[in-house]
Protein backbone atom coordinates (compact mmCIF):
# COMPACT_ATOMS: atom_id res chain seq x y z
CA UNK A 1 0.00 0.00 0.00
CA UNK A 2 1.51 3.12 -1.09
CA UNK A 3 0.22 6.85 -2.24
CA UNK A 4 -0.71 6.65 -4.80
CA UNK A 5 -2.52 3.39 -4.70
CA UNK A 6 -4.61 5.45 -2.40
CA UNK A 7 -4.82 8.37 -4.75
CA UNK A 8 -5.50 5.73 -7.39
CA UNK A 9 -8.81 4.35 -5.66
CA UNK A 10 -9.93 7.89 -4.93
CA UNK A 11 -9.58 9.03 -8.33
CA UNK A 12 -11.81 5.54 -9.41
CA UNK A 13 -14.60 6.85 -6.55
CA UNK A 14 -14.36 9.99 -7.65
CA UNK A 15 -15.25 8.78 -11.48
CA UNK A 16 -17.86 6.37 -10.17
CA UNK A 17 -19.64 8.87 -8.58
CA UNK A 18 -19.89 11.39 -11.54
CA UNK A 19 -21.11 8.28 -13.62
CA UNK A 20 -24.17 8.51 -10.91
CA UNK A 21 -24.86 11.51 -11.50
CA UNK A 22 -24.67 11.74 -15.08
CA UNK A 23 -27.06 8.35 -15.44
CA UNK A 24 -29.37 8.34 -12.36
CA UNK A 25 -32.79 9.93 -12.80
CA UNK A 26 -34.08 10.02 -9.35
CA UNK A 27 -32.79 12.86 -7.38
CA UNK A 28 -31.89 10.80 -4.08
CA UNK A 29 -29.79 8.54 -6.20
CA UNK A 30 -27.72 12.09 -7.22
CA UNK A 31 -27.50 12.58 -3.71
CA UNK A 32 -26.58 9.20 -3.13
CA UNK A 33 -23.82 9.62 -6.16
CA UNK A 34 -22.21 12.60 -4.65
CA UNK A 35 -21.62 10.93 -1.36
CA UNK A 36 -18.86 8.42 -3.15
CA UNK A 37 -17.48 11.48 -4.60
CA UNK A 38 -17.36 12.81 -1.04
CA UNK A 39 -16.07 9.52 0.12
CA UNK A 40 -13.34 9.56 -2.45
CA UNK A 41 -12.15 12.87 -1.18
CA UNK A 42 -12.25 11.95 2.20
CA UNK A 43 -9.55 8.58 1.38
CA UNK A 44 -7.37 11.46 -0.23
CA UNK A 45 -7.26 13.36 2.62
CA UNK A 46 -6.33 10.02 5.19
CA UNK A 47 -3.90 8.80 2.96
CA UNK A 48 -2.12 12.43 2.53
CA UNK A 49 -2.38 12.36 6.54
CA UNK A 50 -0.64 9.08 6.92
CA UNK A 51 2.18 8.76 4.42
CA UNK A 52 3.66 12.32 4.03
CA UNK A 53 2.14 15.92 5.92
CA UNK A 54 3.81 18.50 7.21
CA UNK A 55 0.86 18.23 9.77
CA UNK A 56 -1.26 15.10 10.04
CA UNK A 57 -3.44 15.90 12.08
CA UNK A 58 -5.24 18.38 10.39
CA UNK A 59 -5.43 16.08 7.83
CA UNK A 60 -7.27 14.08 9.98
CA UNK A 61 -9.58 16.82 11.40
CA UNK A 62 -10.71 17.84 7.49
CA UNK A 63 -12.51 14.36 6.76
CA UNK A 64 -14.52 15.10 10.23
CA UNK A 65 -15.44 18.56 8.53
CA UNK A 66 -16.30 17.36 5.30
CA UNK A 67 -18.61 15.14 6.98
CA UNK A 68 -20.36 17.96 9.04
CA UNK A 69 -21.16 19.73 6.15
CA UNK A 70 -22.38 16.30 4.15
CA UNK A 71 -24.65 16.13 6.99
CA UNK A 72 -26.20 19.71 6.47
CA UNK A 73 -26.21 18.94 3.05
CA UNK A 74 -28.05 15.93 2.91
CA UNK A 75 -30.51 17.12 5.93
CA UNK A 76 -31.72 20.14 3.53
CA UNK A 77 -31.64 18.39 0.63
CA UNK A 78 -33.80 15.90 1.89
CA UNK A 79 -36.28 18.94 3.06
CA UNK A 80 -36.16 20.11 -0.44
CA UNK A 81 -36.88 16.69 -1.86
CA UNK A 82 -39.52 16.17 0.56
CA UNK A 83 -42.02 19.43 -0.40
CA UNK A 84 -41.16 18.57 -4.06
CA UNK A 85 -42.53 15.11 -3.75
CA UNK A 86 -45.99 16.97 -2.06
CA UNK A 87 -46.03 19.30 -4.84
CA UNK A 88 -45.35 16.70 -8.00
CA UNK A 89 -45.70 13.14 -6.36
CA UNK A 90 -42.53 12.21 -8.78
CA UNK A 91 -38.45 12.36 -7.96
CA UNK A 92 -37.45 12.45 -12.15
CA UNK A 93 -35.20 15.31 -12.96
CA UNK A 94 -36.31 14.90 -16.47
CA UNK A 95 -40.00 16.53 -15.13
CA UNK A 96 -38.06 19.08 -13.15
CA UNK A 97 -37.99 22.06 -16.55
CA UNK A 98 -40.08 24.98 -14.37
CA UNK A 99 -37.17 26.82 -14.92
CA UNK A 100 -36.14 25.52 -18.45
CA UNK A 101 -36.16 28.92 -20.85
CA UNK B 1 -0.27 -9.05 3.66
CA UNK B 2 -0.68 -5.63 3.89
CA UNK B 3 -0.71 -5.26 0.45
CA UNK B 4 -3.15 -8.14 -0.37
CA UNK B 5 -5.74 -6.55 2.44
CA UNK B 6 -5.66 -3.33 0.60
CA UNK B 7 -6.28 -4.80 -2.52
CA UNK B 8 -8.76 -6.51 -0.88
CA UNK B 9 -10.61 -3.75 0.69
CA UNK B 10 -10.12 -1.65 -2.79
CA UNK B 11 -11.86 -4.11 -4.97
CA UNK B 12 -14.89 -4.13 -2.41
CA UNK B 13 -14.79 -0.67 -1.73
CA UNK B 14 -15.00 -0.39 -6.07
CA UNK B 15 -17.33 -3.01 -6.35
CA UNK B 16 -19.78 -1.71 -3.68
CA UNK B 17 -19.87 1.75 -4.78
CA UNK B 18 -20.82 1.06 -8.69
CA UNK B 19 -23.64 -0.86 -7.26
CA UNK B 20 -24.34 2.28 -5.50
CA UNK B 21 -24.45 4.13 -8.50
CA UNK B 22 -26.37 1.45 -10.66
CA UNK B 23 -29.03 -0.28 -9.32
CA UNK B 24 -32.13 0.42 -10.26
CA UNK B 25 -33.86 0.33 -6.96
CA UNK B 26 -32.90 2.77 -5.00
CA UNK B 27 -33.06 1.08 -0.99
CA UNK B 28 -30.43 -1.88 -2.56
CA UNK B 29 -28.52 1.09 -3.59
CA UNK B 30 -28.12 2.79 -0.25
CA UNK B 31 -27.91 -0.83 1.44
CA UNK B 32 -24.56 -1.32 -0.66
CA UNK B 33 -23.84 2.55 -0.02
CA UNK B 34 -23.91 1.27 3.68
CA UNK B 35 -21.55 -1.74 3.07
CA UNK B 36 -19.16 0.44 0.79
CA UNK B 37 -19.01 2.85 4.06
CA UNK B 38 -17.63 -0.04 6.28
CA UNK B 39 -15.56 -1.08 4.15
CA UNK B 40 -14.04 2.58 3.69
CA UNK B 41 -13.67 2.77 7.69
CA UNK B 42 -11.28 -0.18 7.57
CA UNK B 43 -9.27 1.38 5.54
CA UNK B 44 -9.07 3.96 7.55
CA UNK B 45 -8.19 1.68 10.73
CA UNK B 46 -5.14 0.51 8.05
CA UNK B 47 -4.17 4.03 7.56
CA UNK B 48 -4.00 4.39 11.49
CA UNK B 49 -6.78 7.37 11.65
CA UNK B 50 -9.63 5.38 14.36
CA UNK B 51 -10.91 8.57 15.06
CA UNK B 52 -11.82 8.92 11.26
CA UNK B 53 -12.87 5.47 11.13
CA UNK B 54 -15.62 5.99 14.15
CA UNK B 55 -16.52 9.29 12.87
CA UNK B 56 -17.17 7.85 9.53
CA UNK B 57 -19.38 4.84 11.09
CA UNK B 58 -21.34 6.85 13.58
CA UNK B 59 -21.83 9.68 11.39
CA UNK B 60 -22.28 8.64 8.04
CA UNK B 61 -23.64 5.01 8.81
CA UNK B 62 -25.65 5.94 11.54
CA UNK B 63 -26.40 9.26 11.06
CA UNK B 64 -26.76 10.04 7.02
CA UNK B 65 -27.42 6.97 5.68
CA UNK B 66 -30.67 6.02 8.16
CA UNK B 67 -31.89 9.66 7.30
CA UNK B 68 -31.83 8.58 3.54
CA UNK B 69 -33.29 5.53 3.84
CA UNK B 70 -36.20 6.94 5.71
CA UNK B 71 -36.41 9.36 2.54
CA UNK B 72 -36.68 6.56 0.30
CA UNK B 73 -39.03 4.61 1.53
CA UNK B 74 -41.24 7.64 2.56
CA UNK B 75 -40.70 8.69 -1.43
CA UNK B 76 -41.13 5.91 -3.23
CA UNK B 77 -43.53 3.98 -1.26
CA UNK B 78 -41.66 1.68 1.03
CA UNK B 79 -39.00 0.83 -1.49
CA UNK B 80 -41.30 -0.50 -4.02
CA UNK B 81 -39.39 -0.02 -7.72
CA UNK B 82 -39.63 3.12 -8.99
CA UNK B 83 -37.41 2.98 -11.96
CA UNK B 84 -37.38 5.66 -14.66
CA UNK B 85 -35.24 4.03 -17.87
CA UNK B 86 -31.97 5.89 -18.73
CA UNK B 87 -31.75 5.82 -22.45
CA UNK B 88 -28.49 3.81 -23.50
CA UNK B 89 -27.59 6.78 -25.45
CA UNK B 90 -27.12 9.03 -22.28
CA UNK B 91 -25.75 5.53 -20.10
CA UNK B 92 -23.16 5.59 -23.06
CA UNK B 93 -22.38 9.74 -22.80
CA UNK B 94 -22.16 8.97 -18.77
CA UNK B 95 -19.55 6.44 -19.11
CA UNK B 96 -17.77 8.22 -21.75
CA UNK B 97 -17.68 11.03 -19.55
CA UNK B 98 -16.62 9.39 -16.21
CA UNK B 99 -13.85 7.39 -18.12
CA UNK B 100 -11.94 10.44 -20.05
CA UNK B 101 -12.18 12.16 -16.38
CA UNK B 102 -10.50 9.13 -14.85
CA UNK B 103 -8.14 8.85 -17.49
CA UNK B 104 -6.68 12.49 -17.66
CA UNK B 105 -6.38 12.41 -13.53
CA UNK B 106 -4.37 9.08 -13.91
CA UNK B 107 -2.19 10.42 -16.32
CA UNK B 108 -1.37 13.53 -14.29
CA UNK B 109 -1.39 11.49 -11.52
CA UNK B 110 1.67 9.09 -13.01
CA UNK B 111 3.49 11.71 -15.02
CA UNK B 112 4.21 13.11 -11.48
CA UNK B 113 7.75 11.75 -11.27
CA UNK B 114 7.76 12.60 -6.96
CA UNK B 115 9.12 9.92 -5.23
CA UNK B 116 6.80 10.14 -2.28
CA UNK B 117 4.16 8.22 -4.70
CA UNK B 118 5.89 5.33 -4.15
CA UNK B 119 7.18 4.81 -1.19
CA UNK B 120 6.22 2.19 1.21
CA UNK B 121 6.56 3.50 5.11
CA UNK B 122 5.00 6.07 6.30
CA UNK B 123 7.03 9.48 6.97
CA UNK B 124 4.56 10.60 9.82
CA UNK B 125 4.42 9.71 13.13
CA UNK B 126 0.59 7.91 14.21
CA UNK B 127 -1.76 10.09 15.27
CA UNK B 128 -3.54 9.87 18.32
CA UNK B 129 -7.17 11.39 19.51
CA UNK B 130 -5.70 13.07 21.98
CA UNK B 131 -4.02 15.04 19.30
CA UNK B 132 -7.23 15.74 17.35
CA UNK B 133 -9.30 16.26 19.73
CA UNK B 134 -6.26 19.44 22.10
CA UNK B 135 -5.90 20.61 18.18
CA UNK B 136 -9.67 20.89 17.47
CA UNK B 137 -10.44 23.07 20.47
CA UNK B 138 -7.52 24.85 20.86
CA UNK B 139 -6.83 28.51 20.09
CA UNK B 140 -3.75 28.90 19.26
CA UNK B 141 -1.97 29.66 16.08
CA UNK B 142 -2.68 26.26 14.42
CA UNK B 143 -6.15 25.50 16.47
CA UNK B 144 -9.20 24.89 14.72
CA UNK B 145 -11.74 26.49 17.07
CA UNK B 146 -12.70 28.90 14.34
CA UNK B 147 -13.65 26.56 12.27
CA UNK B 148 -15.45 24.39 14.69
CA UNK B 149 -17.67 26.89 15.66
CA UNK B 150 -18.77 27.54 12.15
CA UNK B 151 -19.40 24.21 11.52
CA UNK B 152 -22.43 23.77 14.94
CA UNK B 153 -23.35 27.45 13.65
CA UNK B 154 -24.09 26.06 10.15
CA UNK B 155 -25.19 22.32 11.84
CA UNK B 156 -27.83 24.63 13.42
CA UNK B 157 -28.79 26.74 10.40
CA UNK B 158 -29.38 23.74 8.53
CA UNK B 159 -31.74 22.26 10.73
CA UNK B 160 -33.97 24.98 10.89
CA UNK B 161 -34.20 25.55 7.76
CA UNK B 162 -34.83 21.78 7.06
CA UNK B 163 -37.73 22.16 9.37
CA UNK B 164 -38.64 25.40 7.46
CA UNK B 165 -38.44 23.92 4.06
CA UNK B 166 -39.95 20.53 4.61
CA UNK B 167 -42.59 22.11 6.63
CA UNK B 168 -46.35 21.39 5.46
CA UNK B 169 -47.37 25.01 3.80
CA UNK B 170 -51.12 25.16 3.39
CA UNK B 171 -51.82 29.03 3.82
CA UNK B 172 -53.58 28.95 6.99
CA UNK B 173 -51.04 29.32 9.78
CA UNK B 174 -53.08 31.31 12.92
CA UNK B 175 -51.17 34.65 13.78
CA UNK B 176 -51.02 34.55 17.65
Amino acid sequence: MTLSHCIFLSLLLCAIGVYGVLTRRNLIGILLSVEVILNGANINFAAFAHFRAVDPVAGAIFPIFVMAVSACEMAVALAIIISMYRHKRRLDVYRLEELNG
Amino acid sequence: MTDYLFYTLASTLVGMSLLAVSLPNLLHAAISLIASFFVTAALYIMLRLEFVALSQIMLYIGGIIIFMLIIILLTTGLGRENRHPVHKSKRLTGIGISFSLLLGLTYTLYSNPSELLTQKTPLTPAITMDDIGFRLLSTGANGFIVPFEIISLLLLVALIGAVVIARKDNGKETVQ
